[in-house]
């Protein structure tokens, strides 16, 4: 059976009687992780925990507007006088979408910034946990509450960028052992005193993604003895990343660096040690074993190495002085199995140093976790 | 992954054939089974088949054009309509023409015959599967003499 309609019919006809209509639809979905982990080696215990139990919840209102989020249990539960334990909303946003280069999103948010941040599921990175750099330099899960653009650049350059602005960092909470992490608000009757820019530029090819970020906002909260202009106390990161896959082989990097010019009030307003400049990155390899081993095989086993280097005091303001423990170079060894693509089981053993040599140590970790 | 049927605006679809086949061309609808395919042809000549399918990304369906020419080698695909807010680099031409020229004989598997998008690879895993399932059931039913 066979009728006639040719394009010129098909283009004639009334778009809108023609376009499909998107049905509504709720979608769930989710991650975790379940960690054992052995900083002592083997004549003492490790410890295990169930790192993350996140919950997505997801609906699209029509073809245009859509809600996402990210519910998340950290270590199974929170109890009263006891330290860890976290629920926390991680994403809560609507985006509403013009066209392919503009989609406007607003809620809770994720800072567009290095590779981990936005794509942090289980099965997407080599390691048990996220790399140190990951949680010290760049604080992921990094949200905050603001505003802004998403989209991919017309033709097929392959450019897809992300802009939003959201409420600052707040100084209080910075230190000198992990930067800025402790400012950060995470939507939680947050100030919106110090609005911050972020946003990212990416550039797609086939086995290769490179990518740049930054973060630019005060820090002050309108201390008085910090200052209250929305640009006080500012912090201004930059980022590069980058993303290659070739053939068995994949490799990745980031670099970042964070400025705190005014670094020596934020320290004589609040009693901290914390540096001018916050600087590092990671480089890792990784092979998938199988190809070798079982070139017909669609499941992977990735052995990887990773190199880290940060400091949290890469420079120091007057009346710091450098503590070089907190110069750190992390080197991982490890293995990932991916029966599928959604569900891993991983291995690693880590090396940490620093340039003092002070509390150095090593460690046994052992994971699984899983994304639907 | 099957999705659920879904559509695709009859302007893009309109647009996307001719982008693949040029213009000017004649589309006829076939059903072969309980499955649309677009037959094109131009001044009597005929110049192949396409078929709009479905596959889940992440959480949502990604609509897309196969088609292939008479030889039933893939001519080109094309995203029609991409609803997740991550891994719309699948769209991109510099990542769908890897699959021109390929046949059902083909492995069509990502980290194989088809590279990757970091940042995009549950959608390039879901798109090339769906494409090689698409290849493998035109290329039976032309051998079939079901698509002439």
């Amino acid at each position: 059976m066979r009728s006639p309609l040719p394009t010129v019919a098909l283009l004639a006809l009334s778009p809108i009687a023609l376009l499909a209509q998107e049905p509504e639809r709720t979608t769930i979905g989710g991650y975790g992780e379940v960690h054992y982990t052995n900083p002592s080696g083997p004549d003492s215990p490790g410890q295990v925990d169930v790192k993350r139990f996140v919950v997505f919840f997801g609906h699209s209102f029509s073809e245009r507007i859509a809600f996402r989020s990210e519910l998340e249990v950290e270590d199974t539960k929170v109890e009263g006088g006891e330290g860890g334990g976290e629920v926390a909303l991680e994403q809560a946003y609507l985006d509403y979408r013009f066209s392919p280069a503009a989609t406007l999103r607003a809620g809770l948010i994720l800072p567009p910034i290095g590779i981990i941040n936005e794509t942090h599921e289980p099965p997407t990175f080599n390691g048990v946990s996220r790399p140190s750099f990951d949680d010290v330099v760049i604080p992921t899960t990094w949200r905050d509450i603001g505003l802004g653009m998403v989209g991919t650049l017309p033709g097929s350059a392959g450019l897809s960028y992300r802009a939003y602005l959201v409420n600052g960092l707040l100084a209080s909470g910075f230190t000198a052992e992990e930067g800025i992490r402790g400012g950060r608000q995470e939507g939680k009757n947050a100030s919106f005193a110090n609005p911050s820019l972020t946003g990212r530029l990416e550039w797609a090819r086939p086995g290769l993604k490179l990518g740049g970020s930054f973060w630019y906002g005060g820090s002050a909260n309108q201390d008085p003895a910090l200052g209250t202009g929305t640009f006080e106390n500012a912090v201004a990161l930059v980022e590069a990343d980058a993303r290659y896959d070739v053939g068995p082989f994949m490799f990745r990097g980031v670099v970042a660096n964070i400025s705190i010019a005014d670094a020596e009030r934020i320290n004589a307003a609040f009693g901290s040690q914390i540096g001018s400049r916050i600087a590092g990155g990671y480089v890792e390899g990784a092979y998938n074993v199988l190809s070798a081993l079982a070139p017909a095989s669609a499941q992977r086993l990735n052995a990887f190495i990773r190199y880290e280097h940060y400091d949290t005091q890469a420079d120091v303001p007057t009346g710091v002085t450098d503590d070089e423990s907190l110069a750190r170079r992390i080197t991982t060894l490890g293995l990932t199995y991916k029966p599928l693509y959604n569900v891993v089981f991983k291995g690693d053993y880590q090396l940490l140093r620093n340039k003092a040599g002070v509390g150095e140590g090593e460690e046994l970790s052992l994971g699984v976790g899983y994304q639907f | 992954m099957p999705a659920a049927a879904q559509s695709a605006p009859h302007d893009k679809l309109a647009k996307s054939i001719e982008r693949v086949y040029g213009a000017g061309a004649q589309v006829d609808t076939v059903k072969v089974d309980t499955t649309t395919v677009y037959r094109i042809s131009k001044a009597g000549t005929l110049l192949g088949f396409a078929e709009v399918r479905n596959v889940i990304g992440k959480e949502l369906p990604i609509t897309f054009l196969v088609a292939i020419d008479p030889q039933a080698a893939l001519r080109d695909i094309d995203i029609l309509v991409y609803r997740e807010p991550q891994g719309g680099e699948v769209a991109y031409e510099p990542w769908r023409k890897q699959f021109r020229g390929k046949t059902a004989a083909d492995p069509l598997q990502v980290g194989k015959d088809i590279r990757n998008i970091s940042g995009a690879t549950i959608s390039s895993n879901s798109v090339t599967l769906g494409v090689r399932q698409a290849l493998a059931q035109l290329s039976a039913w032309r051998a079939a003499g079901k698509l002439q």
